[in-house]
């Protein structure tokens, strides 16, 4: 199940939230797993295994790793430790990338792995690394070992976070899986958060991914112009679809107690590439940092190694999001980036302002482009137009008609993307903010719902003949 | 936020969406949704079987979206936001500088050549002179009411390519540079006016048989409430409803003998009760069927049979003013072969017929000399 349906915003909510909140506070979180493991099987139903499975072998592993501690047997912890990570990346490897490993190979004329064409189950990227962390976590002593295997499967099911993250930590959510406070003060702000979420997908994201599905499809002939405008509109579709699903997640988190992590904080004002992973996708940069790249030295080891780890890093990263060629370059892309920063230019990009700001938008709308297009054809032919290289036209009609017609759209989602809005509300009035936040939770709740149900309108043409 | 705000905000939020849901579970469900002109998700049924298999899921996310309270006020709303928003298009539609006229989007055909094969093949099995023409689309009529630079959806390539690719067998009619008119075609639906298939029908004649019967009486109006297809699918409510004209009088003698379900039964030029439908334009021979034919007996000219889509409907009752008998044949619905119908009904002339965009799309084109 998706956010974005009529189906969950106007039933599963309703009913989880109203059974989550009528029960004794004891059974909130058995209302949770159940519901979760509804929400999860609704979609990928017999896959809803893998969540009795993960929460079954991570459960026993982080016991194991704490007893193992506890008789100061650290060789046993490791194993311990060392045997969840086996299991959690292989069923990551076995759903997401058999096939691409697979299809690489028989490409080179070896077949002795055959081709499954499994259907990736929905989630497994965010779930498998959360898993992953707490018997990582039980281990450093960031976390103790969840006693009780409801609460520890709530953790892995819970739903506002199951398919599109953010990453949550155990380490950050133990406490709260096992003890949280509900108050009207959480909820309201959760319902602020999950409305902005709602509307960044459903207004502004929904809106400019058909920009760039024009663009990519070339409606009217490709144009120099025509090629960036698509990649703005991808750029920007990819932001407010991603980060309204995160606010969305962090809003519901907050409607039953708990507290998540930012997972964006504004990427698009970054002046340096460094500086647009620290606010892009947190979650998934800080699990990285501490669960692989400090692991393989970090930044305390001499200079090539440290290159070559950040490398490895963005290549692992860039796979994360997906099992094709053109993730891992984009990975790569940015891992040489960031080396080049460190190494030479950084700096100098403190020092010049505007610069920074074009540099980085640039280099981030091309990484984009990479990453949307899986097709190393189309790929090719894109990214040649964009560079004036394909011979074609560096303007058309065709690109005023959707600049023109998506203008007021690509403004919205330009201011949008700043903290702008949010700098002025914080100098409103406690009065005039009650009166806004209203005003915007009541209008997002009605223009929300008429594109939900629009988008499932779908006239039956077969008179059209 | 002080407390009294949150709990405030807190049960605006809870009472919208309960209230959304409890509405729409309670009120009562409407089976068929006229505007959209297709049955809605009747109530899906638990059982083991329909939710292991994902079927019960399926249907229920149907069903929520259908049977969401004031849908139909959702979806007109969403249209004007985006109206709002600026854009010149929803749905798949343009809306038209004059903001009354509705332009469907659909893209030229890829396998042009195959169709293409299909009509010179047909022209190759028979031995009756074989006439093919396209009807433009709206968008090419009017390309002044398009929003500025959008991209055309028919540009008159389709029609000119299809016109190289005839076979010497196959004379083609050029609708392109007909004299459209300003109602030639309907602003809330693709199909060409009752006026439109007359200017229509003044260009075909011509090429078929040299002459023409020129129209001396005026129009008469059906109906000035026609809301078409294109106008479903915009969602754009506030668009003014089309009016519906008759053109040749039914009282002329002229016979129809249609074949709803195969067999032949009485049938009329108007069906005037298709005007209470929502599909006002199937009033024109009372609409989709696999053969119609139109007998007039005092016309000069012999049998022609038209290989149709829709569009054919309204133009029929001006063929048959020159036509002894016309043959509306549509190829979705009727497998007879074509050779074996002209033979065993003595067809004088063949006319294939298609607007440009069923032409690209509808794939029993290729069926059409089997």
């Amino acid at each position: 199940m998706v956010f974005s349906t009529p189906v969950f915003l106007f039933y599963f909510l309703v009913l989880t939230l109203g059974i989550y909140y009528i029960v004794p506070r004891c059974w909130r979180n058995g209302v949770l797993l159940v519901s979760s493991l509804i929400f999860y099987y609704w979609g990928e139903r017999s896959y809803t295994v893998i969540m009795f499975l993960s929460t079954a072998i991570d459960y026993t592993h982080g016991l194991l790793v704490e007893r193992c501690k506890a008789k100061d047997n650290d060789k046993g912890a490791r194993m311990a430790v060392a045997s969840s990570v086996i299991f959690n990346l292989a069923l990551l490897f076995f759903f997401k990338y058999w096939d691409f490993l697979a299809r690489s190979l028989q490409a080179m004329g070896l077949t002795f792995m055959p081709v499954l064409n499994t259907h990736l189950p929905i989630g497994i990227s965010f779930y498998t690394f959360q898993t992953m962390s707490y018997t990582i976590d039980v281990y450093r002593g960031d976390a103790r070992a969840q006693r009780s295997i409801l609460n520890f499967g709530t953790f892995v099911t819970l739903f506002p976070q199951l398919i599109a993250g953010p990453i949550i930590k155990y380490k950050d959510l133990g406490d709260q899986i096992d003890r949280r406070t509900c108050s009207s003060e959480k909820f309201a702000s959760g319902v602020q958060i999950f409305m902005v979420g709602m509307a960044k997908k459903l207004l502004i994201a929904n809106n400019l991914g058909q920009l760039w599905d024009a663009s990519l499809a070339g409606t009217g002939g490709a144009s120099v112009a025509g090629a960036w405008l698509g990649a703005m509109a991808f750029s920007l579709h990819l932001y407010f679809d991603f980060s309204g699903y995160s606010d969305m997640a962090i809003g519901l988190g907050r409607m039953l107690g708990f507290e998540f992590l930012p997972n964006f904080d504004h990427p698009y004002v970054s002046r340096s590439i460094t500086e647009f992973w620290r606010r892009w996708h947190i979650s998934l940069g800080t699990w990285f940092k501490e669960y692989l790249y400090i692991p393989l030295g970090g930044s305390r080891v001499g200079h090539i190694r440290k290159y070559l780890n950040l490398l490895i890093v963005w290549g692992a990263t860039g796979l994360w999001h997906g099992a094709s060629w053109n993730y891992l370059i984009w990975g790569l892309y940015f891992g040489v980036l960031l080396v080049l920063e460190k190494r030479f230019w950084l700096d100098w990009l403190g020092r010049h302002r505007l610069f920074s700001h074009v540099y980085t938008l640039f280099l981030v709308a091309v990484s984009w482009t990479i990453f949307a297009i899986e097709d190393f054809g189309r790929l090719g032919q894109y990214l040649k137009v964009m560079f004036g290289l394909g011979g074609a036209p560096v303007v058309n009609s065709a690109f005023g008609y959707y600049l023109l017609n998506y203008l007021p759209s690509l403004v919205i989602a330009c201011v949008a993307a700043t903290p702008v809005g949010l700098a002025v509300y914080g100098r409103l009035s406690a009065q005039k903010k009650m009166a806004l936040s209203t005003l915007l939770v009541a209008g997002g709740l009605v223009v929300c719902t008429a594109y939900l149900v629009a988008s499932t309108y779908n006239p039956f043409l077969y008179f059209r003949f | 936020m002080n407390k009294k705000f949150s709990v405030f905000l807190t049960a605006l939020f809870c009472i919208f969406i309960g209230g959304v849901c409890l509405l729409s579970l309670l009120l009562p469900k409407q089976e068929f949704s006229p505007k959209e002109n297709r049955y809605l998700q009747p109530t899906p049924t638990l059982s083991l079987e329909a939710v292991t298999h994902g079927k019960f899921m399926e249907q229920a996310e149907d069903w929520t979206a259908d049977h969401t309270v004031g849908r139909d006020l959702w979806v007109s709303l969403k249209a004007r936001c985006e109206l709002l928003l600026g854009k010149k298009e929803n749905n798949g539609v343009y809306l038209g500088t004059d903001g009354q006229t509705l332009f469907a989007q659909y893209t030229a055909p890829v396998d042009l050549n195959r169709r293409m094969d299909a009509v010179n093949a047909l022209a190759d099995k028979l031995s009756v002179p074989v006439y093919f023409s396209l009807v433009p689309d709206k968008t090419y009529v009017y390309p002044d009411r398009l929003p500025h630079g959008a991209p055309l959806t028919d540009d008159g390539s389709t029609a000119a390519a299809a016109a190289q690719l005839c076979s010497e067998k196959v004379a083609f009619i050029d609708l392109y540079s007909a004299p459209w008119g300003q109602d030639s075609f309907y602003r809330t639906d693709h199909h060409w006016t009752t006026m439109g298939a007359y200017t229509g029908y003044l260009t075909l004649s011509q090429a078929m048989h040299g002459s023409v019967t020129l129209m001396e009486n005026e129009p008469l109006l059906e109906s000035d409430q026609f809301f078409g297809t294109t106008w479903s699918s915009a969602g754009t409510t506030w668009i003014k409803p089309d009016s519906i004209y008759t053109w040749v009088s039914d009282k002329l003698g002229v016979q129809v003998i249609a074949y709803p379900n195969g067999k032949p039964v009485e049938g009329q030029l108007y069906v005037r009760d298709k005007l209470d439908t929502k599909d006002k334009y199937s009033m024109f021979l009372g609409g989709n069927q696999p053969l119609c034919v139109v007998k007039n007996p005092s016309a000069a000219q012999g049998k022609l049979l038209v290989i149709r889509d829709s569009y054919s409907d309204s133009l029929a009752p001006f063929l048959a003013l020159d036509y002894q008998e016309v043959h509306l044949f549509d190829l979705r619905y009727n497998l007879t072969p074509i050779s074996q119908y002209v033979e065993e009904n003595g067809i004088d002339q063949v006319l294939v017929l298609y607007s440009a965009e069923n032409f690209s799309t509808d794939n029993s084109v290729t069926l059409m000399a089997r």
